[in-house]
C-alpha cells in the first residue's frame, strides 16, 4: 500500500512537485491545449456556430491561399511586426541608455515612460483616434490646419493608416521595453566601460562593441517578445477603425482582425480556425528563427 | 616608465572630504603599494591617477606632466581592474588588442605586439579562447595583458588579486613582482592585504581614513612604524599592545611588572608597549618581560601561536612548533629589548 512515510526524501520531493504542478497543468491542457487541438481539428470541418459540423478536407486551406484578402492581412501583419519591433527596439534602447545616465528626476520619468504601458488599450486607441480625426475635431490636424499646412489623412489614407494605427501600439510598449533595457544596461559592469575609457575607445565603439553584444540576452528577449506582440495586434486597430474595420481597402487589417472578422462575422468557424492556424504556424516560425539567429554561438 | 607626483591630492563628494591632502612622489620604475582598511581611500586616489575620478584640488604628475584635466586615455597609464574587466563576448587576443584599438600603429604591428605580450604571460596558447574557458588566474593574466600592451608609463593595479583563491593569489604576487622585475615599469598597486603590501612592494603606502600613515621600504614600516594604527596594521599576528603608565622612569603595565622605559616622561604619562608575536617568545635569550598563564594554543607547524594572559591582557607569543608549552602553564615571557615599540598612548604616534 502507498504510504507517504514510507517514501525517500527524493520520492516524497517529486510527490510535492507534482502536487503543486497540477494545477497548471490541469489549468493549460483544459484552457489552452484542448481548445488549440479542438481549432486544429476544427480548421478542417464546415461549421456555423449553430449547425451540424462536416468534414471538408482541405478546402479552408485552399480558400484562404486563393483569398486575396488573406495574403493583403498576411502581408499588413508582416509590416507590423516588420516596422513595429525594429522601431520600438531602437527608441526605448535610445531613451533607456540615456535615462540610465540621468540621475535627475531619474524614478520620475521611467514612471512617466512606464504610464502608457499601465493603460488600457482601448482608452489609449480611442484617445489617438480622436488625435487623427480631420478638422475642426482631430488635435494633430488643428495644428497643421493653424500652421497653414494641409490636413493629412491619417486613418483615411490606405498609406499612412497602418503607421499612424502603429505609433500608438508602439508608444504603448516602449515603457516596458525601456524598463526591461535599462534592467540589461544595468547588469553590465561599470568597470567594463572604465577599462573601455582608459583604453581611450570612442562612445561608438563602446555602444557597439560592448554594451549592444553584453545586452545580447535582453535583446534576444525583447525582438521575441515584442514581435509577437506585433504579430498578435489586434485591439489598436479594430478600435482605431470600429466604424470600418480593417481600415480603408483592409490596409490596416492584421490577421487577427480578420479571424474575428471570419469567426464572429461571417461566423465561418472553419475558416476562422484554418487561419488560426496559420497564424500560429507564423508565430512559431517568427520566434523559432529569431532564436536561432539571436543564440549565443 | 615614469615618475608619479601627487601633491597637496584631496578628493570630496560634496561637502564630505574623502582624501585628505595626499603628497607622495613614486620614482622611475618604482613598485608601489597602497594599502589600508576599506574606506581609507587607497582606491579612490588610484581612480584619480587613472582619471577615472575628478581632482577635487591638488596636483596629480604624471612623467613631468600635471595630468589633472587630462582624459584617462591621454595620461600614458594603464589599470587593472579588480573584476578583471574582460570582456567575455571577445576572444583573448581581441581582448588583448582593445588596449591598441586606439593607436595608429599598422595592423601587423599590432599583432606582432600581441603576441610578445602574450608570450610574456605565457598565454600564447590561449590566445583564441574566450574569456568563460579560463581559470581565474588566466583572466587576471588577460587583464594584465591588455594593460602590457601599451606599454604605459604608470600601471595602475586596483586589487587585483581579490578574486582569487589563496593559492593562486600567492602564485600571482609572485608573476606580478617578476613581471615588474622584467619589465620594469613604475607600479601603483592598491590593495588591504598587507602580506601582499609586504611581498611585492619597494616602498608601502599605508592609508587610513584619507590620510598617509606611513611611507616606507617593507623593512621599515615593519621594524619603524611611525604610529600604534601601521604597527598593528603591518604584520600577521597583529603586534601586541599594551597600556601602561610610566612611575620613575619605568613603565608599569598592568601593575603587575615594570620595564626600563628608554625615554624621558614625566610620571603618570600613559604610554603603550608594543611588541610583535614574532618578538615575544618562551623562555631563552633576552629581557624577561612577563609572567604568563597560557591560555590558548595554534599549532601552526614550524612553530606555535601561543596566546597567554599576563594579568588580564592577553598576548600572543610565538614558541617553537616541537616543543610548545602545554594548555595552563605558567610561562616567561622573553625579548630583545630593540625589538620593543613604545607609542604615545593619547596620539599614537610612536616615540623614538
Amino acid at each position: 500500500m502507498f504510504r507517504y512515510s514510507n517514501l525517500t526524501v527524493a520520492q516524497k520531493q517529486v510527490v510535492w512537485a507534482w502536487g503543486f504542478l497540477a494545477l497548471p497543468i490541469l489549468f493549460y491542457v483544459v484552457i489552452r491545449f484542448y481548445p488549440t487541438f479542438g481549432a486544429m481539428v476544427l480548421s478542417f470541418q464546415d461549421w456555423n456556430l449553430l449547425g451540424d459540423k462536416s468534414w471538408t478536407g482541405f478546402d479552408n486551406y485552399a480558400k484562404l491561399f486563393a483569398d486575396p484578402v488573406f495574403w493583403k492581412v498576411f502581408g499588413n501583419t508582416f509590416l507590423y511586426l516588420g516596422i513595429g519591433t525594429p522601431v520600438s527596439l531602437v527608441i526605448s534602447f535610445f531613451i533607456a541608455y540615456h535615462l540610465d545616465k540621468v540621475r535627475f528626476m531619474h524614478g520620475f520619468l521611467r514612471a512617466l515612460y512606464f504610464l502608457p504601458f499601465l493603460t488600457s488599450a482601448v482608452a489609449m486607441a480611442w484617445v489617438w483616434r480622436w488625435f487623427y480625426q480631420p478638422v475642426p475635431i482631430g488635435l494633430f490636424n488643428n495644428f497643421l490646419a493653424s500652421a497653414g499646412i494641409p490636413q493629412f489623412p491619417f486613418l483615411n489614407s490606405t498609406t499612412w493608416a497602418l503607421p499612424s494605427i502603429l505609433a500608438p501600439a508602439v508608444w504603448a510598449g516602449l515603457g516596458f521595453q525601456i524598463i526591461i533595457f535599462m534592467a540589461g544596461l544595468r547588469a553590465i559592469p561599470q568597470s567594463y566601460y572604465e577599462a573601455a575609457r582608459i583604453d581611450g575607445v570612442s562612445n561608438w565603439t563602446i555602444l557597439w562593441e560592448i554594451t549592444l553584444p553584453l545586452l545580447k540576452p535582453t535583446l534576444v528577449f525583447l525582438v521575441v517578445f515584442s514581435s509577437i506582440g506585433f504579430l498578435r495586434i489586434f485591439d489598436h486597430v479594430f478600435n482605431m477603425t470600429t466604424n470600418n474595420p480593417g481600415g480603408p481597402l483592409n490596409s490596416t487589417k492584421p490577421l487577427v482582425l480578420m479571424i474575428y472578422d471570419t469567426a464572429f462575422n461571417s461566423f465561418d468557424m472553419g475558416y476562422a480556425a484554418a487561419q488560426t492556424v496559420v497564424l500560429f504556424l507564423v508565430l512559431l516560425t517568427v520566434s523559432l528563427v529569431q532564436l536561432r539567429i539571436m543564440r549565443d554561438r | 616608465m615614469a615618475t608619479l607626483s601627487l601633491r597637496n591630492l584631496v578628493k570630496a563628494y560634496g561637502t564630505t572630504e574623502v582624501l585628505h591632502s595626499i603628497n607622495l612622489d613614486v620614482a622611475e620604475g618604482e613598485f608601489i603599494v597602497l594599502v589600508g582598511p576599506s574606506g581609507c581611500g587607497k582606491s579612490t586616489t588610484l581612480r584619480m591617477v587613472a582619471g577615472l575620478e575628478e581632482v577635487t584640488s591638488g596636483e596629480i604628475e604624471i612623467a613631468g606632466r600635471i595630468v589633472n584635466n587630462l582624459e584617462p586615455k591621454d595620461r600614458d597609464i594603464a589599470m587593472v581592474f579588480q573584476n578583471y574587466a574582460i570582456y567575455p563576448h571577445m576572444s583573448v587576443r581581441k581582448n588583448i588588442g582593445f588596449g591598441l584599438r586606439t593607436s595608429k600603429m599598422p595592423k601587423p604591428d599590432k599583432e606582432a605586439r600581441i603576441d610578445e605580450v602574450a608570450a610574456i604571460l605565457g598565454m600564447t596558447d590561449l590566445l583564441n579562447r574566450r574569456p568563460a574557458q579560463l581559470s581565474g588566474g588566466q583572466r587576471q593574466r588577460v587583464a594584465i595583458g591588455r594593460a602590457m600592451v601599451r606599454d604605459p608609463a604608470v600601471f595602475l593595479f586596483d586589487e587585483p588579486l581579490s578574486n582569487l583563491d589563496a593559492q593562486l593569489r600567492t602564485q600571482m604576487r609572485l608573476e606580478i613582482k617578476k613581471l615588474h622585475q622584467r619589465v620594469g615599469s613604475t607600479i601603483v598597486f592598491v590593495t588591504h592585504d598587507q602580506v601582499e603590501a609586504m611581498t611585492m612592494a619597494d616602498r608601502i603606502v599605508i592609508m587610513k581614513d584619507g590620510h598617509i600613515q606611513q611611507v616606507g621600504t617593507p623593512q621599515d614600516v615593519y621594524q619603524t612604524p611611525a604610529n600604534m594604527f601601521v604597527a598593528q596594521f603591518i604584520g600577521a599576528p597583529s603586534m601586541n599592545m599594551l597600556p601602561g603608565t610610566v612611575r620613575d622612569g619605568r613603565l608599569n603595565i598592568a601593575s603587575m611588572t615594570d620595564i626600563a622605559f628608554p625615554f624621558t616622561a614625566v610620571d603618570g604619562y600613559d604610554i603603550t608597549m608594543g611588541i610583535r608575536p614574532d618578538d615575544l617568545r618562551i623562555g631563552g635569550e633576552g629581557t624577561p618581560l612577563f609572567e604568563a598563564t597560557v591560555s590558548v594554543l595554534e599549532p601552526l607547524g614550524s612553530e606555535t601561536l601561543v596566546y597567554a594572559d599576563i594579568g588580564g591582557h592577553e598576548v600572543i607569543a610565538r614558541a617553537s612548533g616541537r616543543t610548545p608549552p602545554a594548555l595552563g602553564d605558567r610561562v616567561t615571557l622573553v625579548a630583545n629589548p630593540e625589538e620593543i615599540h613604545f607609542f604615545d598612548t593619547n596620539t599614537g604616534e610612536a616615540l623614538r
